[in-house]
This record gives C-alpha cells, structure tokens and sequence, in this order.
C-alpha cells in the first residue's frame, strides 16, 4: 500500500516537473533549472560525502572545469555542440578527480577537507591567470541560445538519471564497500575491501555530476569567468543541500536542494538585505537539530500517518542529546 | 469613516500606479550598492537618477505624439557579476522593463551583455569600459565611456610634460578585465613613448596586501608608479607604498583619485597623486542636452546633492547615458527595443560629458580622457590635456618621509 | 633581485609572520584542544578589527590600547558561542562542527555587513605609514608595534597553558578527555573557555590588521585559510608550532607574492597538499587527529 502511494507520487512528481515549463515564465524557469542543477551537484556529493562519508570541500573546482571544458570545446574550431561537449567536460573531470584524488584521498577528516578545499582555490587561481586558454580573468562567452527550456529539461534529464544511478548504486556491492569505508574504514580493508578504487571511484563520479551542472549552468549563464565559477559558494550550497536533505540517502539530495532553493528565494525576497544571515542560521539549526536531514523526519512520517507517534519534535531533541557534550 | 478612506486611499494608489505603469518607460539596473564597488555604484545609481528625475522635470520623453514619464528601477548586485545576471534576467522577464541601464564595472558589465544580447533589449553602460566586452559581435551593448586602454595615457602625458627625462615605469594591475585592459593599454602607451617597463604584474581582485608587489617594485626604483585597479586598491597601494617608503616621481592611478573619498581616507598622502578621469567640470563641452556645459552639470547636480564637492566622473557619465537613451527614443519614435538599438548605433550627439558616438562595435571612441592631481591646497585639479587644464601639474612627489 | 629588495622581504616577512603568528595561534588552540576547525575564526578577527576601527572613529582611542578591549568582547561572545552553540555538536562526525561553525561565520561576517556595510575602513592614526630606516631596508613601526604585540601574546598564551592550573586542565582536556573528566575537570566549561581563548586572540590579530590592511566585512577568510596552512606546516600541539609555522609560511607568502602574485595561493595550496600528503604532522609537531 504505501510502496503503491509512494509510486503514485513519484510519477505525479515527475509529470509536474515536465509539464512545468508550460506554466511558468521564463525567468521562473531559469530558477527552476538552478535548482535542478543544484540537486545534481548534491547527487555527485552525496557519493563522496554522504556514502563514502569523506567531506569533500572542493566540488566547484569540477563544476568549473566543466563549465570551462564544455564553454571551450563549444567555441573551439570544431564548434562542438552542447551534448558531446558537456560530456567531455565531465570526462575531463572524473580524469582530473581521480589524478588528484589518489594522493588527496590518503587524508583524512579535516585534512582531507581542506585539501579538496585548497584544490578548488588552485584551480580558480589558474583559471584566472592562463590567459592562453580561458582569457584569464576576462572570461569566455558561450554561444547565445534563448530557448530557455532547453536548459530546464537537459536538467532534469540528468537528475532523473542520477537518481537511478545512485538507487542502482546503493543496493550494489560499491554502495555497500561505501558504507562500509564511511563506519570503519580499517575493517572494510581488512575485509578484503579495495579503499582506494572505491573512494576514487565515489570522488570520479561526483565529479562527473559536478561537471554536468557546470556545463549546463555555463551554456545558461552564457559568460564564464573564474571567479564565478570556481567560488566555494556552489560547494557549501551542494553540501548544505545534501545536509538539509539527508546525505547517504537516494531522495535526500533533491530535497535537500528544493528546500534549500525555496528557503533561498523566500529569504532573497523578503529579507533581502539579511539573505546571507539567514541562511547561515538555516545551516545551524540544521546542524544542531536536523544532522540527518529532513529524510530523518521523513521515516518517521508513516508512523505518524498510522498514528502510532505523534510529530516528533523530539526528534529535534533526540539529535541534539545524542552529539552533545556532556 | 476609516474604513472608506483607506478604501479610497487604495484606489487612489492603484489608479496611480495604473496611470504610472501605463504611461512610464522604465530602465532597468543591477548596481554595485554594497560590496568592493558600493561607492563607485552609489554614483552610477545617483548619475542615472539625477537625469531621469531632470528629464520628468522637463516633461518626459516624446514617443511619437505621445509623452511619457521616465522611471528606474534597480537592484543590489553586491559587487558579484553572476548576481548581475540574474538580476538582469529579473528585470527583462519578471519586472518587464523597458530598457537596460548598464552596472558599475566591467566585469558585470560582461555577464549582462550576453543576456540583454539574448532577449534583444538594449544596455547602454556608462561605467564598464573593457574593449573585451565588444569583441563578441553583441549588437545590444552600448559603451558611452572612453575603452580602458586609454585611461593611462593622459597621466603618462601629463607626467612627460612636466620631465620628458622620466625613463622607467612601473605598473601594476587588477586582475579583471578593466584593469587587465587599462595596464595592457599603459604598458604599450609606455613604450611607445620610449619609456622603460621593469615592472607590470597583476594581484588578485580581493588582495589586501601588496606589500610583496611595492617591495619589488622598490628594488627596481621606478620613476613612476601606475596602478590599475579600483578604488579600494589605490586606497591600499598608496598606504603601503607609504609603509614601505616607495617613493616615486609621479603616481598615478586609473581609478580611485576622481572619488571624494579618496582623499578622505589618505589625507594628506593623496596629493600629488594623478588620477584618470572620464571627465571633469574644468572641460569645456557645449552639449546638446538639459545642461549643456560640464559647469552646468556639476552645479545642478551639487544642488540636489549638497555634500558633494567635486562630481565624480561616474555621476556625469551614467547621467549621459539616460540622456542617450532619450535622444535615441525621440528620433526612433518607438519604444520597440530593436528600433531604439537602431537608434543607438546611429547617434551622433555632443553633450556636458563629450562627445557620444558608437563605433561599429558599440564603443565609444570619440571621447579623449582627462587627468586630475591632488594638490596640498587640498583640492583637486583638471591638469591634462593641456589646454584645459585648470592648474599646472606639480611634479615631482616628494618622498613620503619628507613632507 | 637585488640585496635591498632581498632585505625588505626578509624583513617584511618578520613582520608578516607576527601577525599571522597570532592569526593562527587561536585557530591552532581551538583545534589542537577539541579537534574543531573554527572556520569562524575569521569572523572574529573582522569583529576585532571593527571594534578597533569603531572606539578609534567615535571615542579617539588609540588602536593599540583598543587591543584589550576587543580581546575581553571577544573573549566573552566565543565563550557562549561555544557553551551554547558548538557544545551541541561535539560528539557528532566531524563535519558537524565544519559546517556549524561555517555557517556562524555566514551569520556574523553578514551582520557585520549589514550593520556597517560594505565600505573600507581603516585606521589612520597620527603615526601611519612612519616608520625607521634600516640601511635600504624600511620598517614601518606599526608592523613592529604588531608584531611585538603578537610575540607577547604568545608568550603570555604559552605561559598560561604550561604553567597555570586552568592551563594544565585545558591540556589535559585536550589529550584524553574521559580521564579530564573522570580528574574533576567540568569539560563544558573548559571547552568553552579554550574557544573564548582562540576568539578573544583573533579579535586581537583583528584590531592589528585594521592598522594595517584596509578592510571591510570580508577580511577574514583569507586569514582563516591562511591559519590552517600554518598549523598543518608547524604541527598542532604546542605555541612553538604556530611560530614556526608562521615563519615558514610567512617566508613563502612574501616571496610567492613578488614573484607569481597571480598564482599566490595556488602555490600556497600546492605546498600545503603536498606537505599533507608527505609529512602530515608538520614540520615540527604531532597531530591531535
């Protein structure tokens, strides 16, 4: 019963979502894809972050190598076209994430962090200075296109996909060796478990999400420049999607991303002058009393329905008794 | 009985809103309130302003029989180019403006070109001065301001005038597309002139600290120094130039000088210093607008806005762009975007500010730059080009440690 | 290159290295102590440099004598940021307190912008920009007056933790907690004060920097990244770390910055991944992690 209910929304979900151009304006629309894009980079996160349970604080740098990579290829002498070029770009990507992810991936905790972290600033800063290639801090416009639609559906055509990819990839045997890395990663290698292919592998792919978003955002934005692409602001964005929605879970990141979107515009235009303030109480509450995200408060909703608990704001309480120091 | 008033008060409003919507054309902004550029933004948004209110003073626009009133509406973009863009894209699609009025800087000026490029609206921008901007083939994008390579030329002339001995020359420049363009443009000026470059390097846009840059510099003991960058950086090259005694003959910055706010946060360590300039009251325009002269103009707007002392070119320059934009619809005699864009190409207009006039990619390039310099009277001078200068320039600097 | 501008970089980076010292010496506490990485630390540091700038504009106080004044409000805000915010989240995976102290900085850095904007400040007193001569070489007092203050803070922060009794209970703390606890330690408390500590000597570095660099609300982040690669070269563990480390990165920012100023920090970060990845405790130290 409830997995036919729960069918039954996802489908009605999916039918709104494709039929949502048709009711909105195009400006509205380029939210719309925003969010989506932002979803997809929570996806790509959540294999590394969520799963794998290794917080990577560097993800823009792959959301602008793609942006660049596609933006370049589709301006280059081969005058590429949208879909093999953001496709390259994400293979660049997951090229690049693993060459770096193989030394990078030996750290732990806050090193690790911080690593990633001072990746994404290495790759702004040379974005910035190789006039060669990407004009520098100049930047490079790609070519115009107006149909705002096309943007909203390659969005959504790759989160629907990512979603499938992170269902099949949960309940198989890499799902699990992330799992297994993120509780006790000594066990898991004493099991027989190769850490480093699955890490690589988890940091390639959420690469490749990144680099998507990137790619799809740069042909939507049209100019490209460093300092807007490689900002830290996309990373704490994916990741506080990935928070508010529940990392290590297959919905989580999409909720996480629509929640955080809709708190970001309902904030931007009504406090506008505190936007970034709120935000950052948002992030708070949700780290104190929300760690696992609102998929949390999801599996309990069943119960609730059935009456058997009433809404648990102890739930709230329980999070906070649970990591606090005594 | 207050029921019925506020009832009536609503539908008084509303009729007004009605009348004001029906019959305004309204421009649409994202300017740099707040953030690096907020002050250089606050003079756009007043320039753009003063004009639209002197143009409703005098009657409003005349479309083709009918006249209408002029209004702005704009938005904070907080110094950040990609909240340029879509604050751009609310302003098309969601508030519905009728025109484009460009924002401070030209690296957010090079992130609403494209969109304005994609809806087929018209931008004309007062304050983004990057060449880079109209290399692209956008046909909406109108530049009223002289390019950025020419901002330095008029403070190494001025420098020459007063030392053709002068021989090295040091630079340093933002990295970001204006300022990029500004050193690039001195750096080959410099040599044209016969004039040694030992030093030309770019910091970071958010740097703090160029103590590491003026420390090269010093070793190399240039006798000028030019810095490329806003006005924030000029504040911190001067403050650690005076830190670490690097004394030159001449310094001169391509923005920064012109705003009151420079001498206000040095003191007496901004005189001598050059600064380019789109304009200033000393020059002599006789224009074909509400003003006409630039003395004109410095006094109506001084009028409005009491504390201002000297005008920033900023203010002057995006005032001319609404008056541009009023010319371009009067003769179109539409307010279809792609016949006012006609328009725009087409001008040929002299004003308070200089000449107006759009070469084939939309730049303006009939329009020569000034200098200024500070000088220890505590004012602040128009001493280039020549023939309008108000003072002679002083040169050179006395070292820091001796004044 | 010749030995003046070699001079002037050996001695800029002396100077640089004093405040950076101070910089990272409460970031270094706070994580060595309760394996949190404030990434507010930032925040703090503007808060300091605000408060100076503020008692200088209204009230004439000299920015130096503001310095204990900014210490003791920052002193006593980190305190209850940690009693009652960061307390919460101690026990949780480490990204918890990544992530909660990074949206405190969010909150504080835009609160501090909406209530004093955007625009730069800084602080000009009757005695910027002089400075002695030493040989070709200059030195600005106010650097030195900075770095003075920094080495003494130190000092004094190296002396409290080895010598007193609450020092020795923060120590203690920090090594094995359980056992802190189990001696009669009250860890909340302790906790709270090591925070206060690194906060009160960030707003320290704060009302330093606002003498010497123009700032605005966003002066912070760039010291927060700075302090974390100081700490990750000198190693956590104890003062002389966070002055060696200092030193080594002051050395390289300054030299980076006249050469490459373009690619400052891709260097930096470069050296930084590196060093991780090869001798993770640093050059001098051992890690707490």
């Amino acid at each position: 019963m409830a997995k036919a209910i729960r069918l039954i929304l996802l489908v009605a979900v999916l039918a709104a979502l494709l039929l949502l151009p048709r009711f909105v304006s195009s400006y509205k629309l380029l939210t719309y894809t925003t969010v989506l894009c932002l979803a997809l980079m929570a996806q790509g996160w959540n294999f590394i972050g969520g799963y794998t349970g290794y917080a990577a604080f560097g993800n823009v740098a792959f959301f602008g190598i793609g942006a660049y990579t596609t933006g370049l290829l589709m301006l280059s002498k081969w005058h590429l076209s949208f879909f093999p070029a953001v496709f390259a770009g994400a293979l660049l990507s997951a090229f690049v994430a693993t060459l770096i992810g193989l030394p990078v991936l030996r750290l732990k905790g806050h090193y690790f962090a911080i690593a990633t972290l001072g990746v994404a600033e290495a790759f702004r800063e040379i974005a910035g200075s190789w006039d060669s290639v990407t004009e520098g801090a100049t930047g490079i416009d790609l070519p115009v296109r107006s149909d705002n639609t096309f943007f909203y559906y390659t969005a959504l055509g790759f989160v629907v996909v990512g979603v499938f990819v992170t269902f099949l990839l949960e309940r198989s045997k890499i799902g699990y060796g992330w799992v297994a890395i993120r509780e006790d990663q000594d066990a898991a290698r004493m099991l027989g478990i190769n850490t480093t292919i699955f890490k690589v592998a988890a940091f390639a792919l959420s690469a490749i999400f990144a680099s998507l978003a990137g790619g799809i955002i740069a042909y939507q934005n049209i100019h490209v420049a460093p300092n807007d692409f490689f900002k830290i602001e996309y990373t704490l964005q994916m990741i506080i999607a990935c928070i508010i929605g529940g990392t290590g879970t297959v919905w989580g990141p999409l909720l996480g991303a629509a929640v955080y979107q809709l708190l970001s515009t309902y904030i931007w235009s009504h406090f506008l002058e505190l936007h970034p303030t709120v935000l950052g109480a948002i992030i708070i509450f949700f780290i104190v009393f929300l760690p696992r995200g609102l998929m949390q408060l999801f599996g309990r909703l069943g119960l609730v329905a059935r009456g058997r608990r009433r809404v648990g704001w102890d739930i709230l309480l329980a999070n906070v008794r649970a990591s606090r120091l005594e | 009985m207050k029921r019925s008033a506020t009832l009536l008060a609503l539908a008084l409003w509303t009729l007004a809103g009605f009348a004001l919507a029906a019959d305004t054309i309204v421009f649409g902004a994202a300017i740099s309130i707040t953030g690096k550029t907020a002050k250089e933004g606050e003079y756009t948004r007043d320039g753009y302003q003063f004009a639209i209110d002197k143009i409703n003073e005098m009657g409003g626009i005349k479309v083709g029989g009918k006249t209408y009133k002029v209004a702005l509406k704009y938005y904070d973009d907080e110094t950040k180019p990609e909240r340029t863009a879509q604050l751009i894209e609310k302003l098309i699609n969601e508030d519905k403006v009728n025109l484009i009025l460009g924002p401070y800087g030209s690296s957010p000026t090079g992130t609403a070109a494209p969109i304005c490029e994609r809806y087929k609206i018209p931008m004309v921008e007062a304050n983004g001065s990057a060449e880079s901007i109209f290399s692209k083939g956008y046909k909406y994008t109108f530049m009223i301001l002289s390019p950025a390579k020419l901002y330095l030329r008029g403070v190494i002339d001025a420098i020459r005038g007063k030392d053709p001995s002068v021989k090295t020359v040091a630079i340093l420049g933002e990295n970001e597309s204006f300022s990029k363009e500004v050193a690039g443009g001195a750096a080959d000026y410099a040599k044209e002139k016969g004039l040694d470059l030992v030093y030309d390097e770019l910091y970071p846009t958010n740097a703090q600290d160029v103590s590491a840059l003026l420390t090269a510099i010093k070793g190399k003991n240039p006798h000028i120094i030019l810095g490329s960058g806003h006005l924030q950086d000029s504040l911190l090259i001067v403050k650690q130039s005076k830190d670490l005694g690097v004394s030159p003959r001449a310094m001169g910055f391509s923005v920064g000088p012109s705003s009151p706010e420079f001498r206000a946060n040095l003191g007496k360590s901004a005189d001598y210093i050059f600064g380019a300039t789109q304009w200033t009251e000393a020059l002599r325009y006789n224009g074909d607008d509400p003003w006409k002269t630039p003395k004109a103009f410095g006094d109506a707007f001084r009028g409005k806005h009491p504390n201002y002392k000297s005008i920033p070119y900023q203010v002057a320059e995006s005032a001319v762009a609404v008056i541009a934009y009023q010319k371009a619809i009067e003769k179109a005699g539409s307010l279809d975007p792609t016949k006012v864009r006609d328009a725009l190409a087409a001008i040929d207009l002299m004003t308070y500010y200089g000449k107006v006039k759009f070469d084939a990619r939309g730049v303006n390039i009939y329009k020569p730059m000034a200098v200024e310099q500070y000088q220890p009277d505590g004012n602040k001078y128009t001493v280039w080009p020549a023939d309008v200068a108000e003072k002679a320039a002083l040169y050179p600097m006395p070292p820091w440690d001796k004044r | 290159m010749t030995g003046a501008e070699l001079g002037q970089i050996a001695v800029n980076a002396l100077l640089l290295s004093g405040i950076l010292a101070l910089v990272a010496l409460g970031f270094s506490l706070v994580w060595g102590i309760m394996n949190i990485v404030n990434l507010s630390h930032g925040a703090f540091i503007v808060l300091g440099a605000y408060l100076t700038f503020w008692m200088h504009a209204l009230w004439k106080i000299d920015p130096f004598v503001s310095i204990p004044v900014s210490m003791i409000v920052l002193f006593g805000l980190g305190y209850l940021i940690q009693r009652s915010l960061i307390n919460q989240v101690i026990r949780a995976p480490l990204l918890a307190t990544f992530l909660l102290t990074f949206g405190l900085e969010i909150l504080i850095v835009n609160l501090i912008n909406y209530f004093f904007k955007a625009d730069t400040r800084s602080v000009q007193t009757a005695y910027s920009g002089t400075g002695f001569a030493l040989g070709p070489v200059r030195v600005p007092y106010i650097r030195l007056g900075a770095l003075l203050v920094s080495v003494l803070l130190v000092l004094v922060l190296g002396a409290f933790l080895n010598r007193s009794r609450l020092g020795r209970a923060i120590r203690a703390t920090g090594m094995d907690i359980d056992a802190a606890r189990l001696s009669g330690v009250k860890v909340a408390a302790i906790y709270a004060l090591t925070y206060a500590i690194g906060a009160s000597l960030a707003g320290a570095a704060g009302s330093l920097l606002s003498m010497v660099v123009p700032f605005d609300p966003n002066l912070g982040g760039p010291y927060t990244e700075r302090a974390f690669v100081i700490c990750v070269l000198g190693g956590l563990g104890n003062v002389v770390n966070v002055l060696i480390g200092a030193a080594v990165y002051s050395v390289v920012e300054v030299f980076v910055g006249s050469r490459l100023p373009a690619l400052s920090q891709a260097v930096t970060f470069g050296i930084l991944v590196l060093l991780l990845i090869v001798r993770p405790q640093g050059i001098a130290g051992k890690s707490f992690s």
